[in-house]
């Protein structure tokens, strides 16, 4: 204690990147995904489920944006899932 | 875990929990004394409450009241129990008669007292209690940016509270057992802040999600607003059932309006334990007039009991109805779960005093993370420069959060004081004592000395506030208990209370001091 900062991300822009991956990314994947759900199934239900389930969901995907080295992978993924579910989204208009 | 990912996390905790921790310990500090806000309402106004829980007055009574004061003709009149107050609130909108006075074209909003019959406007019937927690979610920060601050200090408070709880995983079972308090500060800062965050992590993680619910609702909302209802807010209302019905008004009067009373004993004969908390009236005195009756059964008998009718007055039909008695719509029952969840109100005193203690223990959890923030930055590695910066942190952020307690405690004692205190009063006093004591503090440059003179402050003043209350009163505890006025005399035993905790802290905290210097080690 406190955590041994040659395990930490060094660099500003690996920092900038998990930091906004995380918040932004987060939240625009965790609203994707509500949102295709909420096409699939009951969407009366998956919107008021989304109440507390999106705080979470977002939540946990910032923590799990610090996992990787590369943060610009993270952000790769989020973007990756929240142009798939635009593709559904646009496929079920 | 591997060791890379332990560290990362870890530097996520803390830098996530040492952001937040001033704005986190404010809110839960003036949201542990809001489970009392209704209590601390009535001890400032010297009031009993006897019907609790909903609207306290006959609605003819309340409108033949109002339409001593208001045309009422062609207005919608809504009135509404929010507290445990003496008072409803009463919202009227403007008349939609082309033929009313120039007066009943605007609309109004003010509280009327169900005893005295009295109204106040808002500014004049503000309160300590209504101050204490409105600041738990930073409302005197204009709107909407206050209401955000608490909402993202709260979904952050997530994001630490997770990370937390995920470092300390492996060590879950064998550190509960582990405190050792007679060792160094340091190890207690630790030891504390793992089990009580331990213990207090179920509540903490409904306060995170509900307070994030409840102040960022609108911004999670908005991506499913624009791309599944093409940005229709009322079509997206509606899908959640929290629509506003409108009635047109028809501009044919309704001749001699009846009395609305046979309505609501109607409603309260047919639902067993119904508690009426909103009354709606659309288009009154016209053709259009209804009357929608809202509210639910007492928690403890149904915890999802919520009950609506609407009854159009001049064919006394009943338009709409959502019984109670029956299986709450899934919409409703998230809702109230959500809200009872945050607020406690569904147990009682007990479930709230409880609250109460879990509130001040994150508190706690909150100033011993920043603690060991400071004493595991202290070491040789560490630049003097650096040191200092981290020093004058703690100074600052001890000096702010800890003299919240003096100063709530010489608030209660001054609006008995200076009764009817209202809004100019308690924002003078407050913030400016509050901002007087920080800096204070803060020049002192010493934890320690803030630590034992806020609590030792706090207790006093707390000490005083039962004895204000009876010099202003003339009532002590026992007298306000023998006249059934539990909520005043459960304001000044609680703060006997608190103040005695305090002292016998500062005692234990004295002991821990002069057996920290026995060890050669200082904080």
């Amino acid at each position: 204690m406190p955590a041994n900062p040659k395990y930490l991300a060094q660099s500003k822009w690996q920092r900038f990147a998990k930091i906004t991956a995380g918040f932004i990314g987060g939240f625009g994947v965790s609203a994707a995904i509500h949102i295709v759900l909420a096409i699939w199934f009951d969407r009366s239900i998956v919107l008021i489920t989304s109440s507390f389930s999106s705080f979470l969901l977002w939540s946990v995907l910032f923590v799990v944006a610090y996992i990787p080295r590369n943060g610009w992978r993270v952000w790769a993924i989020y973007l990756s899932i929240i142009l798939l579910c635009g593709a559904i989204v646009l496929l079920h208009q | 875990m591997g060791k890379r990912m332990y560290n990362v996390l870890f530097h996520t905790h803390t830098v996530s929990g040492i952001v937040i921790s001033v704005a986190l310990y404010i809110i839960f500090f003036a949201g542990s004394f809001s489970f009392f806000r209704d209590e601390i309402i009535n001890w400032e106004r010297g009031h009993q409450v006897e019907i609790k829980d909903e609207i306290a007055i006959n609605i003819d009574t309340a409108l033949s009241h109002l339409g001593q004061q208001y045309e009422l003709r062609g207005r919608d009149i809504n009135l509404r129990h929010y507290y445990n107050e003496r008072q409803v609130g009463v919202s009227l909108s403007a008349s939609k008669d082309s033929t009313a006075s120039k007066e009943a074209r605007v609309g109004a909003f003010f509280y009327l007292d169900t005893e005295d019959k009295s109204t106040a406007t808002y500014p004049e019937s503000y309160t300590l209690g209504e101050f204490l927690y409105r600041l738990h979610f930073f409302a005197q920060i204009p709107y909407p940016y206050g209401y955000h601050l608490s909402g993202f200090t709260a979904f952050f408070f997530l994001f630490t509270i997770l990370t937390g709880i995920i470092i300390h995983w492996r060590k879950i079972v064998t550190n509960f057992y582990v405190f050792r308090p007679w060792a160094k500060l340091k190890t207690i800062w630790t030891d504390s802040h793992t089990a009580l965050g331990l213990i207090g992590f179920p509540f903490q993680l409904v306060y995170a999600l509900t307070g994030a619910f409840f102040m960022l609702q609108s911004i999670v909302m908005a991506p499913y607003i624009a791309v599944l209802y093409n940005g229709d807010q009322q079509a997206f209302d509606k899908a959640l059932e929290q629509e506003h019905s409108t009635y047109e008004y028809s501009h044919r009067p309704l001749s001699g309006i009846e009395s609305l009373s046979k309505y609501t004993a109607e409603v309260q004969s047919k639902w067993i334990d119904f508690k009426i908390t909103e009354l709606k009236i659309d288009n009154y005195g016209d053709q259009n007039m209804y009357l929608t009756i809202s509210g639910n059964i007492d928690p403890r008998n149904k915890m999802n009991g919520i009950g609506k009718i609407t009854y159009k007055v001049a064919d006394q039909n009943i338009v709409y109805e959502k019984n109670p008695m029956e299986k709450n719509s899934y919409a409703d029952v998230t809702k109230n779960i959500l809200s009872r969840l945050h607020l406690a109100d569904y147990a009682g005193y007990g479930l709230r005093i409880i609250s109460f203690i879990l509130g001040l223990i994150s508190c706690y959890v909150i100033l011993s993370g920043v603690m060991i923030w400071l004493v595991a930055r202290d070491k040789k590695s560490v630049s003097d420069k650096q040191k200092k910066f981290n020093q004058s942190v703690v100074f600052w952020y001890l000096a702010i959060c800890l003299s919240m307690y003096p100063m709530v405690a010489l608030e209660f004692v001054l609006v008995k004081l200076f009764a009817p205190a209202g809004m100019t009063f308690i924002y003078k006093t407050f913030f400016i004592g509050w901002l007087v004591l920080s800096i204070f503090f803060a020049w002192k440059k010493n934890n320690a000395f803030t630590t034992k003179w806020s609590l030792g402050l706090g207790a006093v003043l707390g000490l005083f506030i039962p004895l204000v209350n009876w010099i202003e009163s003339g009532n002590w505890i026992w007298d306000n208990l023998r006249l059934a006025c539990y909520d005043i005399a459960f304001i000044d035993i609680f703060w006997i209370a608190l103040s005695v905790f305090s002292l016998l802290s500062l005692r234990r905290m004295k002991q821990a001091i002069v057996l920290d210097k026995k060890s050669g080690k200082t904080f």
